[in-house]
């Protein structure tokens, strides 16, 4: 075997020594390799010492290019750079190599076909010699690592090609590990910044407010970002804006664009005009800026709580749904899209909302799809909104929400619901302020008599509770006011007390408020009825009819509220 | 005038405490020291609730403290003519069996 140039061939084995000297660089170039992805930073020197290594005068490294099919120069050691030539797979010696997957010796460049005289012609280099072999991986070859003139003056032998075989090994390795750490790299930072883009999406919607609120909505991107939007906010004359969108299109900058038209559309919507000159101006807006095709639909609208009545208009959006609960009224567009034609005008419709419901809904909801071929329609999302009729607004949504992801959301999906809450309304039965005196209660329980029959509560009920009304009452006057006895002087300065009976749906509210010092609510508690003595009825009276009741100190160290509250039973079918 | 009224008859050796209107707490007062009274008389008391449309907690205590002295001393308390307004807050209190109710005064008197 003929010594490994450019060993120092050691007198007794030469061959040894010389493949020992080969591994101990091997091992070397791979640890250089290992210490970095960055291929710029460990290449460059990886390259000058291979080329020393193997006595050359010049090295270089061509990467393929997968999207072009051509093989770049990226790096060179040598007196020629030649960074930056570009060759085609097969053509030349380099391309040769990566398109055979297999090294190419020239050991006369002056007298071989494959040679490309045209970097020569060029810098004025000679080339002699040539070595260059793939730089292979399972995947095939990724590039071509290539030597060129022997320092020496002589060709490259076969031991040469073996070594910068196993030299193009760990290279190869490292490219390939670095490549595919980028590639990881890259999608991890597009992921983070499309959540990054979602989460700034999703704080631009209307956080869902607490309470008896009239609008809900809700947003189910088909990807990370969304093209959809809705918003509501308070008017300063007590009304209620609300509007919801779809941006045509998909993809980031369609997403871009929601975030502008809805800024645009709150802003616009702010000093209450009517839908339809909020439409107007924003068309006029969107027509001056938009591009590339994109439009916008959307359903702008004002609601007014207090005569439960809504103005809507629509540019080009599905038709919304307005549901009685017997029938569904469609209330189609009454524009074309926003941002197409400049001088649009827009209609708009009064609706008598009462108990009825309003939908607004993004095609997306009507285009999930049931199987492979069909879509849900409009009648299939109707078919779902009376299967869930009877829930209230919110978990209706929910359940109409759970039914869409349940099938395969093609295209973003919004949802917006306007409707009054159920049984919204907290109705006063009863407000008195008396004297805590014992005498005043027979007018009291009379007052509370009366507003109890109004509500229709059963006989034995009303009785019930005004008993314990009056219990609750007598107590605060014997106990919070201190006359134990009940007997209360006709001089007496006494306090007094403030009876306020609610009703919110089928919950009866009972509130006593008093001024008397603050009493230790965990003093007060029902006695044992099995024993037969005279005194703590009262509570025991409160805590065996009320369903709920509670004592609690008012802030300052004076004042007590009892809150009591029962529900009514609900009415059988043939009442 | 509000129709609460507290009347004790004597009929041999029965004391009747007749009460109508609506017990509470203004007058609860007076009605205990009648029955207490009644049972310092004689052997045998009643009250008659016939004509209550109405009575709290502070009454019920009246009747019973009525029915402890009584029974302290081996004397007879009963109620009488019981309104189904009063048998509904004896029911509640579950005094409904401790008290010997009498549907009218003959039954109670020959109790």
């Amino acid at each position: 075997m003929n010594a490994l140039r450019p060993s120092a061939p050691s007198a007794r084995d030469p061959a040894r020594a010389g493949g020992r000297r080969a591994l101990s660089f091997l091992a070397d170039l791979s640890q250089s390799l290992a210490v970095s992805l960055d291929l710029k930073t460990t290449l460059k020197p990886a390259l000058a010492r291979i080329m020393d290594f193997m006595q050359a005068e010049g090295a270089s490294l061509f990467l393929l290019d997968p999207a072009t099919n051509l093989l770049e120069c990226k790096i060179c050691a040598g007196p020629v750079d030649i960074v930056g030539l570009k060759l085609e797979v097969g053509q030349g010696v380099v391309g040769r190599s990566v398109a055979e997957n297999a090294p190419q010796r020239v050991d006369d460049a002056r007298r071989d076909a494959r040679v490309n005289a045209r970097v020569d012609a060029e810098t004025g280099f000679v080339t002699r010699a040539i070595l260059c072999v793939p730089l292979a991986t399972a995947q095939g070859p990724i590039g071509a690592l290539e030597i060129i003139n022997r320092r020496d003056g002589g060709a490259f032998d076969e031991d040469d090609a073996e070594v910068l075989r196993l030299i193009a090994a760990p290279m190869a390795l490292a490219i390939n590990n670095a490549r595919l750490a980028l590639e990881v790299a890259e999608q991890q930072r597009i992921r983070r910044e499309m959540l990054l883009a979602r989460t700034i999406q999703k704080s631009l919607l209307p956080k869902r407010r607490r309470g008896r609120f009239p609008l809900i909505g809700v947003n189910l991107p088909a990807h990370e970002i969304s093209g959809d939007f809705y918003d509501y906010f308070d008017l300063p004359d007590g009304r209620l804006a609300f509007f919801i969108g779809d941006i045509s299109g998909k993809g980031l900058d369609a997403a871009f664009l929601m975030v502008r038209v809805a800024s645009l559309l709150r802003w616009s919507g702010g000093d209450a005009p009517a839908p339809a000159a909020w439409l107007t101006e924003v068309n006029a807006e969107l027509c001056r800026t938009l591009q590339n095709g994109r439009f916008v639909c959307a359903v702008v609208g004002i609601y007014d709580r207090n005569k439960r009545a809504a103005i809507v208009a629509n540019a080009g959006f599905p038709p919304a749904l307005l549901d009685d609960g017997k029938d569904f009224v469609e209330l189609p567009a009454d524009g074309p899209p926003l941002g197409i034609v400049k001088e649009a005008q827009y209609g708009e419709r009064a609706i008598d909302l009462g108990a009825s419901a309003l939908y607004l809904f993004s095609d997306g909801a009507t285009d999930v799809r049931e199987d492979a071929r069909s879509r849900l329609g409009a009648d299939g999302l109707r078919g779902l909104i009376r299967r869930y009729a009877a829930l209230a607004p919110e978990p209706r949504l929910r359940a109409l929400l759970g039914e869409l992801k349940r099938r395969r959301l093609v295209d973003d999906t919004t949802l917006l619901l306007l409707q009054e809450p159920r049984g919204s309304e907290v109705r006063e039965l009863l407000a008195l302020r008396f004297p805590a005196r014992p005498i005043e209660m027979r007018a009291v329980r009379a007052a509370l008599r009366a507003a109890l029959d109004a509500e229709e509560v059963s006989p034995e009920l009303r009785d019930r509770l005004v008993l314990v009304v009056d219990e609750a009452c007598t107590n605060i006057i014997r106990h919070a006011y201190c006359h134990e006895s009940g007997e209360v002087a006709p001089d007496c300065e006494c306090g007094s007390i403030a009876l306020r009976a609610t009703r919110e749906h089928d919950m009866l509210s009972f509130e006593l408020r008093d001024e008397a010092p603050a009493v230790d609510p965990a003093r007060i508690k029902p006695r044992d009825l099995s024993e037969c003595r005279p005194g703590g009825l009262g509570v025991a009276f409160i805590d065996a009819t009320m369903d709920v009741w509670r004592v609690e100190a008012l802030a300052g160290g004076r004042g007590n509220r009892l809150i009591m509250q029962k529900r009514l039973a609900p009415k059988s079918e043939n009442e | 005038m509000n129709g609460n009224e507290c009347v004790s008859e004597t009929l041999g050796d029965y004391v009747l405490v007749r009460l109508k209107g609506e017990v509470d707490l203004s007058w609860s007062q007076q009605v205990r020291r009648a029955i207490l009274d009644a049972l310092g008389d004689t052997g045998k008391v009643g009250v008659e609730l016939s004509e209550v449309s109405y009575i709290d907690s502070s009454g019920i205590a009246a009747l019973v403290e009525g029915f402890q002295n009584a029974r302290s001393r081996n004397q007879k308390f009963g109620l009488v003519g019981v309104s189904a307004a009063v048998m509904a807050v004896l029911q509640l209190a579950r005094l409904d069996r401790v008290f010997p109710i009498f549907a009218d005064l003959d039954a109670a008197r020959s109790a």
